[in-house]
């Protein structure tokens, strides 16, 4: 939430600013947290037509978001081509909603220069940013040089079906999106790799064997065998997924040092209680017997901890595979 | 001297102990920190034909999973059937998921028929991997289901769920004994099998299942049970008695009891810690200054107001959830 909001920052008055012409004005008040605000201004800059134009573009360079994504918005709405140099900047923007946006204006505007810069956004690790690029290039009727990239707008688009049927041409596009973040899109790439099932797909498939995500890997093996890699391959690189198990020597040391704490990292909940319990003891004891009196009954406590945690630990069952 | 050299002198040459035909440093590097290095060890270990079968076999007791992955995938390679005794062992028995999958692949890559009935016992077992390499090894061992209810199995472990289905009723038995799957995926598959087949058995397991904690299944078992017959005045009642998987309401408000915010932090509420912290600091101070027991007659009755609050705040929250 935006501090000023918090303290009551007032509505800004969008119908004078919009009388007033006051594009400056109207550009900071794009910051006020409320989206439907927000639109309502953007749909104001966008009404305002060329003449807002110069001040918009300069204004892309703002470092808040909300900025930004309201005048890519407002020039979505101009559809102004002296707009297509700035937009095409953005298409490198750190925030992918911003990305997103501007590969979806330079569609709408429509300008063939735009081409050349959407065409790489198909490789974008974010998929709404994909997706805006398929969708842009679509409205200027761009057309693939090969299959290769037909793929890569096929997967943009998340139509699976025609990905699946460009054939083993796909698989360079297949492979690129095993990076994005959503494990669903993960998902459905490795069953097409299957469904394709050429061995080029092998390294693809190894690498997604060892994915964060269980079900992602549990396609990966279904999909392996129909490209040509033999089963008894998979338990190894299944084996370099991320492990969750915890380390009981950490825990030991953890608990001995800092009572609790070793608990704490292997999750249990208590660990913390512990933790609270021996500092309020450890002053108490320190107060009302002497500190020589507190390490010579606060030590074998603290050993006994460690040697029970590390324990816990090691008995701890691996989780599912 | 850069570090791509060292890293790079630091490699094992494999080929060379390949060549030189030395099976015991060659099962060392089974567990070398390089992943690519474990993989060429294995498969060279693979083509050392029956002299390492024994030195394999000894290794499958290991310690290190990578060097017993490795070993059980060298020893799929070399295809002795000296080896499917200790497989077999180990699939039957290995508490690691991983090693009993690998084993299972193995014994399908010696392809000899004395693995099968530990392969058939493969398929009953609680987790998918395992099940489905059994039964990829079974065809490579050249078997065919004789029973129906083997072939329920095997189709289950092969995730057919279309074969399952045509088999109809005799699938019935494995499918509920299969319920005990840990992927919530394939136990909502299962029940919504089951609700096609039908029949008294499948009636009772969907009851069963209208309890299991994750709510997908629940929902299957739900559209299920009224295929199965079940009536949906009874759907509520079994519903209500399902395994909560919340923190408990009674639990979380006896330790903010005694431990102000610990109960919070128990109900997974972030902020519990920072009243622990605060409630902790004062307790110590109020100790330092009036003794230590007179301060919990002030604490206590305030912890027991918030101890109230958090079974209710609790009790309305699993309510919400569903």
């Amino acid at each position: 939430m935006n501090f000023f909001n918090l303290l009551g920052r007032k509505k800004p008055d969008i119908v004078g600013l919009a009388a007033r012409k006051d594009i400056a004005g109207l550009v900071k008040a794009l910051q006020y947290n409320d989206v439907d605000v927000q639109s309502q201004i953007a749909k104001v800059l966008g009404s305002l037509g060329t003449e807002a134009m110069d001040e918009l573009i300069l204004a892309l360079k703002k470092k808040d978001k909300r900025i930004r994504l309201g005048i890519i918005e407002a020039l979505t709405l101009i559809k102004d081509p002296r707009a297509v140099p700035a937009l095409i900047t953005t298409l490198n923007d750190e925030s992918s909603e911003v990305r997103w946006e501007a590969a979806i204006a330079l569609g709408e505007i429509g300008d063939s220069r735009a081409i050349e810069p959407l065409v790489p956004a198909l490789k974008d690790h974010d998929k709404y940013v994909r997706y805006g690029a398929a969708f842009a290039l679509a409205k200027i009727d761009w057309k693939p040089a090969d299959d290769i990239q037909k793929a890569y707008y096929f997967a943009g688009m998340q139509e699976w079906k025609a990905v699946k049927l460009i054939g083993k041409s796909a698989i360079p596009a297949l492979s690129h999106i095993l990076n994005d973040r959503d494990s669903n899109v993960r998902q459905k790439a490795i069953e097409i790799l299957g469904e394709i099932g050429n061995p080029d797909a092998t390294p693809a498939l190894i690498h997604s064997l060892g994915d964060a995500s269980s079900e992602v890997r549990w396609k990966a093996v279904l999909s392996s065998p129909r490209c040509g890699i033999r089963l008894m391959h998979l338990p190894r690189g299944l084996s370099r997924r991320p492990k969750m198990t915890k380390n009981p020597l950490i825990a030991g040391v953890l608990n001995f040092m800092i009572p609790g704490m070793g608990y704490a990292y292997i999750g249990k909940w208590w660990g913390l209680m512990i933790y609270e319990v021996d500092i309020a003891l450890t002053i108490w004891i320190f107060k009302y017997w002497g500190e020589t009196n507190t390490y010579e009954l606060l030590f074998p406590i603290y050993l006994l901890l460690a040697v029970h945690a590390y324990y816990i630990t090691k008995k701890m069952p691996e989780p599912p595979i | 001297m850069s570090l791509g050299w060292f890293l790079a002198r630091g490699k094992p040459d494999i080929s060379a102990l390949r060549q030189a035909r030395d099976i015991r440093r060659l099962i060392l590097l089974l567990n070398h920190g390089d992943f690519d290095v474990q993989w060429h060890a294995a498969r060279a270990l693979g083509t050392m034909g029956a002299d390492a079968t024994l030195p394999l076999i000894h290794v499958l007791g290991h310690p290190g999973i990578n060097t017993r992955l490795g070993a059980i995938e060298a020893l799929g390679a070399i295809r002795d059937p000296r080896a499917i005794e200790a497989l077999a062992a180990l699939l039957a028995s290995h508490e690691t998921s991983e090693l009993r999958w690998a084993a299972a692949l193995a014994l399908g890559e010696i392809g000899d028929k004395t693995g099968t009935p530990a392969l058939l016992s493969a398929l009953r077992d609680d987790d998918r991997y395992v099940r489905y390499g059994a039964a990829k090894a079974l065809e490579q061992v050249g078997w065919s289901a004789e029973t129906d209810q083997d072939r329920a199995y095997y189709s289950i472990a092969l995730q057919d769920w279309d074969a399952i289905k045509k088999l109809g009723k005799p699938a019935t038995g494995p499918l509920i004994d299969l319920l005990k799957e840990r992927h919530p995926a394939i136990r909502a598959q299962i029940v919504e099998i089951l609700g096609t087949i039908g029949g008294d058995e499948a009636k009772k397991c969907c009851e069963r299942v209208l309890r299991d904690p994750d709510g997908d299944v629940r929902w299957r078992a739900v559209l299920s049970s009224r295929r199965c017959g079940v009536p949906i005045s009874v759907l509520p009642l079994q519903i209500s008695r399902r395994q909560r998987t919340g923190p408990s309401a009674i639990g979380a408000s006896i330790l903010n009891f005694f431990f102000l915010g610990i109960g919070y932090d128990f109900a997974g509420k972030w902020w519990g810690l920072l009243i622990l912290e605060t409630y902790m600091m004062l307790l110590t101070l109020a100790q330092l200054e009036l003794g230590p027991f007179m301060p919990f007659l002030i604490f206590y009755p305030v912890t027991a107001l918030f101890a109230f609050q958090t079974y209710f705040m609790i009790q309305r929250e699993a309510e919400m959830a569903g």
